[in-house]
């Protein structure tokens, strides 16, 4: 278990002095000019050293990412824009930054922005966000008061300005791309992809676009170190991450734990086990809405909750909201609700997906009846797959997966529906 | 073209090494090679950018998970694609089987070209359920051109990319989210309700059949022939194709031509079943002997009252009767509409026939004081560079012209510049169409055209921004110009033409400082009595700049119909010969005479359309040829020209319908229309171009150079052509602007005149080494400040500016008989302000009485804050209100075109008219 010394985000549930006083008492703000002193290269080092994964979801190596933005400025801005559209279901660990620990990630920001040699960042806010957009611009506020933001930001020589910008509440608007068009001032609509934001971004300057997560641990991984980051979880996978665990547990919570700790061990923990016990467990989606859900008794006796093992699975970390279910559930119905949520958030500009995830859903509705052939099963897998890497953005992999997760899990379970209802429809005819 | 280095790319696909320039997509490069990606939402025409959004396209390249749309992702360097591999055709094919599902049983276009590549992809059904019926979109049939049948849209969002990039009206969008996106018309309306200026790009972009003419009934491919020609309408030149069924105009595309790119507006596509009205001529007709007088009095759909039908010999000897060998009592109006060798072959005969030079045509009435000034400051009468050459331009100025509803085409073009970040400037007393893409909006008071000119010239004077090394190499007079604009201080000339000083300043400094900048206007230049003086002031302001004669600058008057600059080109002026020669110079006559064969003619320059109606009333000429024109109703203070036209003793008319001119006529020669006809034209940017004959004139309606040669010979002149061919071969002779240009060439393709070689395409900018002036210079002709002929005052307090609307074109006689045109816009109407009108006590859509000097009309108003306050606009092409019997016949001196755009009129509120 994650020590209390080796916690990056100390007020995570709000219990202490969320104010500059208190991040700066609990050692944020802390030598902030120093680092920045220290080059935008060195930063880029560390931050590659340290070995941290993006933390929304596809954990592309940040470091890696930040070397993509261009050293010497065409003549044209670099942006940093923090997506803080956190809105996959099950996810809600972004917001506990923001609204309680909300200077680690403004101090981030800064440093991440230096190191981009952006001048200006923006965080994009999630539209349902209404508490933590007040939490989190008053800490901004702060810092422009204290000198931390502005005009030779911290004292580090770098001008630095940081916008907060609300969403509507389109889900689509967390795909980096549609986030850009929408801070733009357009429709959320991803865009094609090369050219990559780091290319022709925000205002078709380079941009970076970071989890929120993943900025708040910068200047803490700076601080102590790259090597001490390392240190937790296995190679490549590194670092201290925050899960999410909701569902059928007793406790559950958002909680910063070192990567690659068991699934068992990550319940026992902090959750209070399973509700109604281990044998009641019945199926995990390890990471968020969008990844493949896993059997319980796969999660209890092997899970290791990081990218690579779960990846490995045929799942993925994601997000690392795990969203655990008993036998209570009926798991069919359950990813038939995701379904619905995946048709009700396309943004209906490429065909596979906008036609594709009204499809889905409904067969999916019929597989919750059992109102269904056998066969419709197979090709629900098979439009899931033609969808899958098909599509503009990855919203369209995300409603599939989740369907080629209970397919592959949970088949008996649909076909064994479809057959109690078509035997009890023969035997209603037959009883007439 | 040294400096441009073309830079390639190789790469691999399907199996072949492949080298493309860079940029190019792999749909194109896998296009150019024979190799059809199936595609959707990707229209390879120009303006349309590659979506990538339907996904039909997608193809697999080494090394990346996702699958590539094609049509968006350019080639590169050692790239492997592969167009063929299972799960790329397999995705292309579940992308069609998706929104086969959701069609219409019925396709609404069984040959779209979804079903074409619902075909290429091996789909005919699909295995997934249909749309939950009460989500399938209603049809939306409030259009009367068009129907929108969205059960059958695909998403593809090539209809928002029509009317957005290419012709930028922005009345399109895709509203909502995911499976509830849905086309919609501005704030969800209905079509017909929607701000839609009905230009079609939609259904011709649409692939589906969910946007469709609606003369088109389940299938777009259900159609006889098609004929490539040219648009009718404006002098924009669109090339066309109609589609024809049973020697009916089925519907009508735009076509890649050099001034369009496909792209039409609503008259081109929509307007053209006025050649089927049931009041087109089809037989020769006499006066009746018992015909009433002379007058404005002849219902176009019972002309028997008046006329008897006859056979072609003895209306053409009626008709030359009339006129042989009467010399100076006969004029002659040619027309616009009609083909270039029409034009030559009309003036020639009114020369050699009459001997003399009495023949204009209206161009008098648009653009004649543009091409005094032109003729006199840069020794040419056309444009410069085409007006599509603001493609290269980052600065241009839009003067006195409305093109959005006179030139719309043109218009899509200007309006893409500005999108692109280029500087509109536009000026106008109107606060028009153009003004929501303008970085300059200049409201200007009427008629104050030179003050506002010369205030912009007297900054850059000032300010020192003119171009000092291009005014020493290329003009002459400078000095004299310089030292006239001292005393045109914007301070001062802000209270003339009500713009604020620093506005002329910014104005001034913003066109000085172009990269390259262009100048466009149109008649609310040119219908001035200072038209000319207008016209030398833009003349002035680009030479000083140097903005002539290199890529993305120029001077462009956008001429008003389909072959004004070519019946100008081919003589149809009272002072010139074709290509602009002067009539008072006898080598010039010889040339001519030479190759006609004949004696000369007379050295005196010809009376101008105004000056003709004059002499008619002062009993010198007495008889008259007009060919296609309408005087009776464009002519300012038409009171006075029907009066005229009555006392003719005799007037030959030909035209294809019965119109205001032809009630005063003797005899009328049914003709062609412009779709029935072979001839060439020339367009505002001076490009020749093929008509073609579509469908058969009705009846025993001829073409017009039939006809003319018919009449010709009965003249007792010794005329022999029996296609317009040989009327162009003898064109040539005398006209070096055709150089180059064959009949055979212009079969294949448009020219542009100057052509250099036989291969030579043609020059779209040209004075760049020199004018065609004494030493190559161009001329600074100082203008100065000449108020309107006819103030306003106490008893006439406001004024009346004429012009044209969208949907109707000139005199109305084609467009108000083309049903969708007339069934959009079909009431005769003005415009005022609605502060003006409701101090006036009208409410919109009321009738207000109208009066001048000359005459009084009642029309129905309309609010329109683009109309400044105590201004009245008004469209001229309604018979029931004919705008020009209020306006003034006072004349350009130079130009000898009329006011029409300032009449001082009174304006009251008109009792409800009494029900017929």
């Amino acid at each position: 278990m994650l020590e209390d010394k080796d916690r990056i985000f100390t007020n995570l549930y709000g219990m202490h002095d969320r104010t500059l006083q208190g991040a700066k008492a609990r050692g944020h703000w802390d030598g902030t000019a120093g680092l920045i002193e220290k080059g935008r290269d060195w930063i880029v080092d560390q931050m590659k050293a340290s070995g941290l994964r993006g933390r929304g979801g596809a954990g592309f190596p940040t470091g890696l990412k930040w070397s993509f933005m261009p050293k010497e400025s065409d003549g044209r801005p670099s942006y940093l824009v923090v997506n803080a559209d956190e809105s996959e279901p099950g996810t809600c660990k972004d917001r506990e930054i923001m609204r309680h620990d909300p200077h680690t990630l403004i101090e981030g920001c800064l440093i991440a922005s230096f190191a981009m040699g952006a001048n200006t960042c923006y965080i994009y806010l999630r539209g349902e966000y209404i508490r933590e957009r007040e939490a989190l611009q008053a800490a901004i506020d702060e810092c422009y008061d204290a000198g931390l933001l502005g005009r030779n930001a911290a004292g580090s020589g770098w001008d630095f300005d940081l916008f907060l910008h609300h969403g509507a509440g389109a889900y689509i608007c967390g795909e980096e791309t549609a986030l850009l068009e929408s801070l733009e001032g357009k429709k959320g609509m991803p865009r094609m992809k090369p050219p990559f934001p780091a290319g022709a971004g925000l205002y078709g300057c380079p941009t970076t676009v970071n989890n929120v997560e993943s900025i708040a641990v910068v200047p803490t991984v700076l601080r102590r170190g790259a090597e001490w980051f390392a240190g937790f979880g296995r190679p490549n996978n590194t670092g201290t991450k925050l899960f999410a665990i909701s569902g059928h547990v007793e406790n559950p919570c958002v909680v910063e734990e070192a990567m690659s700790i068991s699934f068992e061990e990550l319940i026992e923990k902090h959750c209070g086990g399973i509700r109604g016990g281990w044998d009641n467990l019945k199926a995990v989606i390890p990471g968020g809405s969008s990844v493949p859900c896993l059997p319980g008794k796969i999660m209890k006796d092997e899970c290791i909750m990081d990218f690579d093992w779960l990846r490995e699975q045929k799942s993925g970390l994601g997000t690392a909201a795990v969203i655990v279910m008993d036998n209570s559930t009926d798991i069919i119905k359950a990813i038939w609700r995701l379904a619905a949520f995946y048709k009700h958030e396309s943004c209906g500009q490429c065909t596979p997906c906008r036609e594709g995830t009204g499809w889905m859903m409904r067969v999916m509705d019929r597989l919750v009846k059992g109102e269904a052939e056998i066969e419709e099963i197979d090709m629900l897998l098979d439009v899931t797959k033609q969808v899958e890497g098909h599509t503009i953005c990855a919203l369209g992999d995300a409603a599939a997966w989740p369907i080629q997760g209970l397919v592959r899990h949970f088949r008996d379970e649909i076909e064994d529906r479809i057959r109690a209802k078509q035997t009890g429809k023969v035997s209603a005819v037959a009883a007439e | 073209m040294k400096d441009v280095v073309e830079t390639t790319v190789t790469f691999s696909l399907d199996g072949d090494d492949v080298t493309v320039p860079e940029g190019t997509t792999i749909w194109e490069a896998a296009h150019g090679r024979g190799l059809v990606i199936p595609h959707l939402c990707h229209k390879p025409a120009p303006g349309y950018r590659p979506d990538g959004n339907c996904r039909a396209c997608m193809v697999e390249v080494e090394g990346e998970r996702t699958l590539v749309a094609s049509c968006i992702r350019p080639a590169a360097d050692d790239m492997v694609v592969k167009t063929d591999t299972e799960r790329a055709e397999k995705s292309r094919k579940l992308v069609v089987e998706l929104l086969v599902a959701d069609q219409p049983e019925t396709a609404h276009d069984v040959s779209s070209h979804f079903w074409d590549m619902a075909k290429a992809n091996g789909v005919e059904g699909s295995r997934f359920p249909a749309i939950e019926r009460t989500r399938v979109p209603l049809l939306d049939d409030s259009h009367v051109a068009m129907e929108v049948n969205l059960d059958a849209c695909i998403h593809c969002n090539l209809c928002v990319r029509a009317c957005r990039d290419v012709q930028v009206n922005d009345v399109i969008g895709m509203a909502g989210r995911g499976h509830d996106a849905k086309i919609v018309f501005d704030q969800d309306d209905p079509m017909g309700n929607s701000s839609c200026v009905a230009c079609g790009e939609c259904v011709q972009a649409c692939p589906t059949g969910a946007l469709l003419p609606a003369t088109v009934q389940g299938d777009t491919k259900d159609y006889d022939r098609e004929v490539e020609s040219v648009c009718p309408y404006c002098g924009v030149g669109c090339q066309l194709s109609f589609k024809v069924k049973d020697d009916k105009i089925l519907y009508v595309d735009g076509i890649d031509g050099p001034a369009n790119e496909n792209r039409l507006c609503v008259k081109g596509r929509f307007g053209f079943d006025y050649i089927d009205h049931a009041h087109r001529l089809t037989k020769p007709l006499i006066r009746r002997e018992d015909a009433p007088a002379k007058g404005l009095n002849v219902d176009p759909a019972n002309i028997h009252t008046h006329f008897r039908e006859a056979t072609w010999d003895e209306a053409l000897d009626a008709a030359a009767n009339g006129m042989k060998g009467r010399g100076r009592e006969i004029a002659g109006f040619g027309s616009a509409k009609c083909s270039n060798e029409e034009a030559y072959l009309f003036q020639k005969m009114i020369r050699q026939g009459f001997g003399h030079n009495n023949v204009d045509h209206c161009t008098r009435l648009c653009h004649a004081s543009s091409v005094a000034a032109l003729m006199e400051n840069v020794g040419s009468g056309a444009v410069t560079a085409t007006f599509n050459e603001i493609e290269n331009a980052d600065v241009a100025i839009v003067i006195g012209a409305n093109p959005t509803e006179n030139h719309p085409v043109a218009a899509t073009y200007f309006k893409q510049f500005a999108k692109r970040g280029g500087k509109l400037i536009v000026m106008d007393p109107r606060g028009q169409g153009l003004k929501r893409h303008a970085s300059h909006m200049l409201q200007f008071k009427p008629g104050a055209d030179v003050s506002m000119l010369n205030a912009i010239m007297h900054v850059i004077v000032e300010e020192g921004l003119y171009d000092q090394q291009y005014i020493e190499a290329f003009t002459e007079n400078w000095d004299a110009m310089k030292e006239h604009l001292k005393g045109f201080p914007p301070e001062k000339m802000s209270e003339i033409c009500g713009i604020e000083a620093d506005v002329l300043r910014d104005v001034a400094r913003t066109f000085a400082g172009a990269k390259a900048g262009m100048i466009f206007w149109g008649m609310g230049i040119s219908q001035h009595i200072h038209g000319t003086d207008n016209s030398r002031c833009l003349i002035s302001l680009a030479l000083m700049t140097g903005q002539v004669g290199r890529p993305g600058s120029g001077l462009h008057p956008l001429r008003g119909q389909n072959n004004v600059q070519g019946a100008s080109d081919a003589g149809l002026i009272p002072m010139f010969l074709p290509d602009y020669q002067s009539v008072t110079d006898d080598g010039v006559r010889s040339a001519f005479t030479d190759v006609w064969n004949s004696g000369d003619f007379s050295a005196e320059k010809g009376l101008t359309v105004v000056e003709i109606m004059h002499a008619i009333h002062d009993g010198d000429i007495k008889g008259m040829y007009v060919l296609g024109e309408n005087p009776a109703m464009s002519d300012p203070d038409v009171e006075h020209a029907r009066d005229a036209l009555a006392k003719l003793d005799h007037l030959v008319v030909q035209d294809i319908f019965l119109t205001e001119t032809a009630n005063y006529a003797d005899v009328i020669l049914p003709s062609s229309a412009w779709a029935e006809k072979t001839g060439t034209v020339t367009n505002t940017n001076r490009q020749v171009q093929m008509g073609r004959p579509v469908v058969p004139p009705p009846g025993e309606a001829r073409e017009d150079w039939w006809i003319e040669v018919e009449l010709a010979k009965r003249l007792g002149l010794d005329w022999t052509y029996t296609h317009p061919s040989q009327v162009f071969a003898e064109m040539k002779l005398n006209m070096g602007s055709l150089d180059n240009i064959t009949w055979d060439r212009l079969e294949q393709a448009a020219v542009t005149y100057p052509s250099l070689s036989p291969e030579d395409p043609g020059q779209p900018i040209v004075f760049g080494d020199g004018f065609p002036r004494p030493e190559g210079r161009a001329r600074f002709t100082p203008a100065n400040v000449i108020p309107p002929d006819e103030v306003p005052d106490a008893e006439y307090p406001f004024v009346l500016i004429t012009g044209r609307q969208l949907e109707h074109w000139h005199t109305g006689s084609m467009t108000r008989r083309a049903s969708v045109l007339d069934g959009l816009e079909p009431e005769a109407n003005c415009s005022l302000h609605p502060k003006t009108l409701r101090a006036l006590g009208v409410e919109p859509g009321e009738y207000v009485r109208l009066t001048t000097r000359r005459g009084s009309i009642s029309v129905m108003a309309r609010a329109d804050r683009a109309v400044a306050e105590e201004n009245v606009f008004i469209p001229f092409a309604y018979v029931e209100a004919a705008a020009n019997i209020l306006t003034n016949a006072s004349l350009d001196p130079f130009g000898k075109i009329p006011e029409f755009k300032f009449s001082a009129v009174r304006v009251e509120k008109a009792e409800a008219l009494a029900a017929e």
